[in-house]
């Protein structure tokens, strides 16, 4: 395994007003792993943990509980100087083009920085292995766009660079975060390819944070989905898309639209309410209040354990529990109900 | 009566001393009452710069603004500014900008925000502009009591309902919605979607619905305009545009998408969107069409009617300029229809 994270809870401070302080339960007792070479996809809704939880894995947080493994070593709370050989070798890329590059550094110096940092090689090694990955990332020639600025280049080449500079430390663990974009479709298509190819060519791993489940069976090879600070759901890509197993993800995936001249005249089945919050601990099961098939009595008050109910596909939800398969859910089959959505009466 | 009827709409700007040739001859129309068209394409096609054409909120560079916009049957282009804004902008034509939940004023209460409008128009008290906006908060699907809340105290699904309510105050027929639910998650967007479908059939607003994604145009829209470079490369029903494309370009646009259940990864679009201070010769989408042959790269195709209503600007609907590759391509489109 090079990347696992058990029962890890990441607490946030905050400050509300002058004198109040708060706490974001921003992760709440989370499982991954990744193996060398794979791709796992991270979906859910904006504030669910996401971000975190990749940052928790290239421990840039550190886990108020649970542990950290990076190629079998703990670094649960290693400090800086003894994560020096990680960091090398495990890089984050912010996939927003317009705010995370330094707007004054050149491509070049973008992405000789890191080595910089790390004490590598000569200049002139460096020089050849800025150019190296360039080329690795299509931007060629490369010394053209070595001399380059920022706001020279289109969206899709910054997220090039930005790519290039995770790596030139030739990393064997890569997450990259998505945020909610207007990128079009079809640029973010080509860049996912270029990972896809960089990452069978070099074998790494890669953390793929996302909002778009329907790209994410394409590049990843499990998805994971999280809800309000923990995976409710776990299984190779195929599986969560086509036989989603958690209420959440099943509502997730209802609501994702695909062009057919038909959607028009339907409405779209929605969760009720408005998204998990992470201002306070949960008791039982976190969609508890937006789920359409809770059971009272149990998943109020019993959080659901991620387990795998069929082979390689894990939910955490009690439905699947033989114990609980006497009550009565909420509502019967079809799991996403079409009844529960916004109407304007109701006024969800 | 027709609502709507744009016919050859002109909008280009100064940048230096090139010209962006951001609308390029556009036509469209909108029928009925409640009815819905999509405008879909790449970013930079000039979609937006069509819809602050017909808000006419336009920037001091423009270079040339012409063409006929007929709303209910009177020309919008001949009326003065002032007449403009007094009769038409917010009152008949309003719109969403887009990214415009950001720009919500974070010290003023919602309800008061949403009442501007009314209130900058002084035809109504203060009392009944409150009134207003509140029971159109409600309308918009947001709960009680939010009028006297902050935009920081509301979601970004929140924020938009807030945002929708605020253009329909006037009660304008004609509502354009310039990318309203790109930064939203999925099942919010479903949420206002929904709320859109909503508004459509009851008070009836029409609607120019502005998005890059054609499947969630495909949520709202019964007509589907395909912008590129400035025009509209096609135009039509959506279940022909959609099922039966006549334009290379919605074609690879159908086929750059990720299909939930289907295990083919989706085809890149080939080649890079064109500059629109110097739009190719000949049909603009040439140097990106896998199947552009002699005359595309001289000369520009017109916009060929199709059998809806609507149009598609490619010759391969002119069979006696295209011969046999007419029947080869539309055997091609059928294969990859969704
Ligand atoms: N440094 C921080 N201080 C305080 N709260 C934080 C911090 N970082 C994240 N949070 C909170 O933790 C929760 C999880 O945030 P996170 O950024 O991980 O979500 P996300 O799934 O990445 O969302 P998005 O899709 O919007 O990027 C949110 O409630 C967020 O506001
Ligand atoms: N005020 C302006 N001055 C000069 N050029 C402009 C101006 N506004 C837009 N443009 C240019 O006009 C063209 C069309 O832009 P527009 O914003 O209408 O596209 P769009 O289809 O809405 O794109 P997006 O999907 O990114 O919102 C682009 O090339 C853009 O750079
Ligand atoms: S555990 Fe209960 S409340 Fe949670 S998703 Fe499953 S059925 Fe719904
Ligand atoms: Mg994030
Ligand atoms: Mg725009």
């Amino acid at each position: 395994m090079l990347v696992e994270v058990t029962g890890g809870h990441v607490v946030f401070s905050t400050r509300k007003g002058v004198f109040r302080s708060g706490q974001v339960y921003a992760l709440n007792g989370v499982e991954l792993t990744i193996r060398r070479g794979e791709t796992v996809a991270l979906v859910g809704e904006s504030g669910s943990g996401k971000t975190t939880l990749g940052r928790l894995t290239l421990r840039l947080v550190e886990p108020s509980q649970g542990k950290v493994f990076f190629d079998g070593k703990e670094i649960t709370h290693a400090s800086e100087s003894e994560l020096r050989p990680f960091r090398q070798r495990a890089q984050i890329v912010f996939q927003d083009p317009f705010s995370s590059l330094n707007p004054y550094m050149s491509v070049r110096e973008l992405i000789e920085e890191p080595l910089i940092i790390d004490g590598e090689g000569s200049s002139q090694e460096r020089r050849s292995r800025v150019d190296a990955a360039l080329e690795a990332v299509d931007l060629l020639p490369a010394s053209r766009f070595a001399a380059k600025y920022p706001n020279q280049m289109s969206g899709g080449q910054r997220q090039r660079v930005g790519i290039a500079r995770a790596l030139v430390r030739d990393p064997d663990y890569i997450v990259t975060d998505e945020p909610v974009s207007m990128i079009d479709a079809s640029s973010r298509i080509e860049i996912l390819a270029l990972l896809d190819r960089l990452q069978r060519e070099r074998r790494m791993a890669f953390l793929f944070i996302t909002h778009d489940i329907a790209t994410a069976r394409y590049f990843a090879d499990r998805i994971a989905v999280m809800y309000a600070g923990t995976i409710v759901e776990e299984a190779p890509a195929g599986a969560v898309i086509d036989t989603p197993m958690h209420p959440y993800t099943q509502a997730l995936i209802a609501a994702v639209p695909e062009p057919d001249p038909a959607n028009r005249f339907k409405r779209r089945p929605v969760v009720p309410g408005e998204p998990g919050s992470a201002d306070g601990r949960v008791v039982g099961c976190p969609f508890y209040n937006r789920c359409p098939h809770r059971m009272t009595g149990v998943c109020d008050t019993i959080t659901p354990p991620l387990a795998e109910w069929e082979s390689g596909h894990r939910t955490a939800c009690h439905l699947y529990d033989s114990r609980y398969a006497t009550l009565e859910p909420q509502s019967g089959s079809p799991l996403v109900r079409t009844d529960l959505q916004y109407s304007p009466m109701n006024g969800r | 009566m027709t609502l709507l009827a744009i016919r050859d709409l002109y909008l280009h700007y100064r940048s230096g001393d090139r010209v962006v040739h951001a609308v390029d001859g556009v036509s469209l129309t909108i029928e009925n009452k409640g009815e819905a068209v999509g405008i879909v394409g790449e970013s930079g096609s000039g979609k937006t710069s069509m819809a602050t054409a017909l808000m006419r909120m336009l920037p001091r560079n423009v270079a040339r603004f012409d063409g006929s916009i007929l709303l209910d049957g009177q020309e919008l282009t001949i009326l003065s500014d002032d007449d403009f804004r007094r009769q038409i902008r917010w009152k008949k034509i309003a719109m969403v900008f887009q990214g415009s939940m950001s720009i919500l004023n974070p010290v003023l209460r919602i309800g008061f925000q949403v009442a501007e409008p009314l209130l900058a128009g002084g035809e109504v008290s203060k009392r009944e502009a409150l009134q207003r906006a509140e029971s159109l908060l409600e309308r918009v699907g947001l709960p009680a009591g939010i009028a006297q809340r902050y935009p920081h105290e509301l979601s970004g699904g929140q924020k938009q309902r807030v945002v929708i309510a605020t253009a329909l105050i006037m009660n304008p027929d004609l509502l354009i919605l310039d990318e309203p639910t790109s930064a939203l998650d999925v099942s919010v967007q479903a949420q206002i979607m929904n709320l859109l479908k909503d508004l459509k059939e009851d008070p009836g607003i029409s609607m120019i619905f502005i998005t890059h994604d054609i499947g969630l145009a495909s949520d709202l829209c019964d007509h589907i305009a395909v912008a590129y470079a400035g025009q509209h490369a096609e135009f039509g029903s959506a279940e022909r545009v959609l099922l039966d494309p006549h334009h290379p370009y919605t074609n690879l646009l159908l086929r750059s998408l990720p299909r939930l259940h289907e295990t083919e990864p989706p085809q890149a679009m080939p080649g890079q969107p064109p500059d629109l201070t110097r739009p190719p010769a000949g049909c603009r989408f040439h140097p990106r069409c896998p199947w552009a042959f002699e005359v595309c790269f001289s000369e520009a195709p017109p916009e060929y009617p199709m059998a809806d209503g609507g149009h598609a600007r490619c010759f391969l609907n002119d069979a006696a300029v295209s011969g046999d590759r007419f029947q080869a391509h539309l055997r091609h489109w059928a294969e990859s229809r969704v």
